[in-house]
């Protein structure tokens, strides 16, 4: 099977290695075009713009940062909707907005193209092992017809319904990690400045109920100031501020994801927005430190 | 009962755990050689203890065990105790609480101080810190039982400087004492399958070992009598936090008009899974929240970890907000529903039945 992808950041560079691993056929554009040469390397072609690949693939699927970046691949100029058309799918895995993809997917369709959005959760070592698990909406059919990808790219996929569906899971899922990740923190700082072994309280936890990978992986990081980026801290922020505004749509009161949204913003002004989001540990470290 | 100092103690542990509800000893004896089974594959091992530092009892029999509150925890904890043997008398404030473990043989004292004067080990289970003073210190309370030689286990939850109260006034009779707060709630209880979080005397740690792994499945020793209370605490103000944020997920799913079942199952998946997320999220989608740890008893938690964290200066601002939901809960009337009650707190209208 043939596709294209575009945006080779963190999650779409493993996500497209996987693809090629898997014998597909992979045709990949980057802003940053030298970052396409890695996939070269492994058998990819390169498209010099959005709109190159979609010309020659039939399905394309998009791994892009941030709202902005998505729209931009596709409404500027060489961008996705120069060449999509009739036959032609695209497949937004980016985190966006509900009204950035629905705006994305009318625009395609208008054109006469399939649109599904299919935001992931899960960051780069699940995507490096196929393990993501993809919230896909829209185009049914477009989800039928691209599953073999998903099956590489994922560990389990759904289909949510109509567009935004994919896009309102995602942040739900991201303000509850953004969430727990800040109450984590509290409770490894507040053990070690009570004098307990921060080291003993995460293997408390992670013998009861409230064990869950995430702080098995993180826990013992965070302990070391260790903070290489799997998610950057920026983009958590960012999915912590969607999910607020989607909350401040529909007058749902979130006042745990909004003290956790401050904190990421702290952490931010801190210098730490590259960093894994777990950085946001070092926001409740007395100066000295 | 006069004081006694055992120069050495004899253990023996049944080879065979059939007797045991965790696969540990669920026999063991202070001072001379029991079996409470024929089992003749008996291992056996001396340990020699510290004078005046190991609890003795000047009859031949089995250890005699006293569980002070019979609640939604105490119940099933002295219930695997006595399942496995264990020669217990109980006390509950109020007595009808007790008659299920009485038809199962145990005895019952009328008060903290009668119980604990009978027994060479008392455990305590109350509900917060004023309960636990109270038993321990009140009129009629248990430190008026206690003497050299016996030791009082507090596994209630409390703040650090109860547990220190506590342990002094038990100290201050030569008695030992330990605080072993646990983590899990009722199922765990009745599944044996607790934490204990101990701190306090090493000695009626070891000692008191074989009794927490009847009751549970691991165990922590942590240092000085403080610890334990802390430790418990900062794992429930996670805890709190972590049902607090998951409450806004599932409500903001719902509102958004996303299935809430299909985000607990989205959840399952993930980096962020958590049994406790799978155990309580379908009835919470239900509204229903049926009680295995009460909300009150959480908010009694994260308002002590609260004055935890401002003890050492720290913010804890995720902890507070989520302190406050728990208070509206309670405001409601949500006191004695489940923890995960803590979602009607952002309904605008709460839809309790």
């Amino acid at each position: 099977m043939e596709v294209g992808f575009l945006g080779l950041g963190i999650m779409g560079k493993a996500m497209s290695m996987n693809l090629l691993r898997h014998g597909f056929k992979v045709t990949v554009w980057n802003r940053t075009l030298s970052k396409c040469d890695e996939l070269v390397e492994h058998g990819a072609s390169i498209g010099e713009t959005p709109a190159a690949v979609i010309k020659k693939c039939k399905y394309t699927i998009a791994m892009l940062s941030d709202p902005p970046a998505a729209l931009s691949v596709v409404f500027d100029k060489n961008g996705v909707l120069d060449q999509i058309g009739n036959g032609k799918g695209y497949v937004d895995m980016s985190t966006v907005d509900a009204d950035t993809s629905l705006k994305i997917s009318e625009a395609i369709k208008a054109k006469g193209g399939s649109f599904l959005e299919a935001p992931v959760s899960g960051s780069k070592k699940p995507a490096e092992d196929g393990q993501l698990v993809i919230l896909a909406a829209g185009d049914k059919a477009l989800y039928d017809e691209i599953l073999p990808a998903f099956d590489v790219l994922g560990k389990k996929s759904f289909h949510l319904g109509e567009v935004g569906n994919g896009a309102k899971m995602k942040l739900v899922v991201n303000m509850i990690m953004g969430s727990m990740m800040n109450a984590f923190s509290e409770g490894l700082t507040l053990a070690g400045r009570s004098g307990l072994d921060p080291s003993t309280l995460l293997d408390v936890l992670d013998l009861g109920a409230m064990a869950n990978p995430m702080f098995k992986m993180k826990g013992p990081s965070m302990l070391k100031n260790n903070y290489s980026p799997a998610f950057p801290l920026k983009h958590q922020q960012k999915d912590m501020r969607l999910a607020l505004a989607l909350g401040d749509e529909n007058a749902v009161p979130m006042p745990v994801a909004a003290a956790a949204n401050e904190a990421f913003k702290k952490a931010r002004s801190m210098g730490l927005g590259d960093l894994d989001f777990s950085a946001v540990h070092e926001t409740l470290k007395k100066p000295d430190h | 009962m006069s004081m006694k100092c055992l120069m050495n103690c004899f253990f023996c542990l049944p080879t065979n755990s059939s007797m045991a509800l965790s696969a540990t000893c669920s026999s063991f004896l202070w001072g001379i050689p029991f079996t409470l089974n024929n089992n003749n594959n008996k291992k056996c091992f001396y340990s020699h203890s510290h004078s005046r530092s190991y609890i003795s009892n000047s009859t031949s029999s089995a250890p005699r065990v006293g569980f002070l509150g019979i609640g939604i925890m105490g119940s099933p904890m002295a219930q695997n105790l006595l399942k496995a043997g264990v020669d217990l008398t109980v006390w509950n404030r109020t007595k009808s609480k007790c008659e299920p473990l009485i038809s199962l043989g145990a005895k019952y004292m009328s008060s903290p101080e009668e119980v604990a004067a009978s027994c060479d080990l008392t455990f305590a289970m109350l509900a917060d810190p004023h309960s636990a003073i109270d038993v321990a210190c009140g009129n009629h309370g248990a430190a008026n039982g206690m003497a050299p030689g016996k030791g009082y286990v507090d596994v209630s939850t409390v703040d650090v400087d109860t547990s220190k109260l506590i342990s002094q006034h038990i100290k201050a009779t030569g008695a030992l004492f330990l605080e072993a707060p646990v983590s899990g709630s009722k199922k765990p209880a009745e599944d044996g399958q607790l934490i204990f979080l101990t701190a306090g005397d090493r000695n009626l740690y070891e000692t008191a070992s074989p009794l927490l792994d009847i009751m549970g499945k691991s165990k922590f020793y942590l240092g000085d009598v403080g610890n334990g209370a802390a430790m418990k605490l900062v794992v429930n103000m996670i805890m709190g936090s972590m049902m607090a944020s998951f409450s806004e997920g599932l409500l903001l799913s719902q509102k958004v008009g996303l299935d809430p079942k299909v985000l607990v199952e989205v959840v399952s998946q993930g980096a962020i899974s958590a049994p406790m997320y799978s155990i309580k999220g379908p009835s919470m989608i239900q509204s229903v929240y049926p009680t295995a740890f009460p909300l009150k008893h959480q908010q009694k938690d994260m308002r002590l970890a609260l004055g935890l964290a401002e003890s050492v200066s720290q913010a804890t601002p995720i902890a507070a907000a989520a302190n406050e939901l728990y208070k509206v809960a309670k405001s409601h009337g949500l006191s004695d529903e489940d923890f995960s009650a803590v979602i009607e707190a952002l309904k605008s209208k709460f839809q309790h039945s």
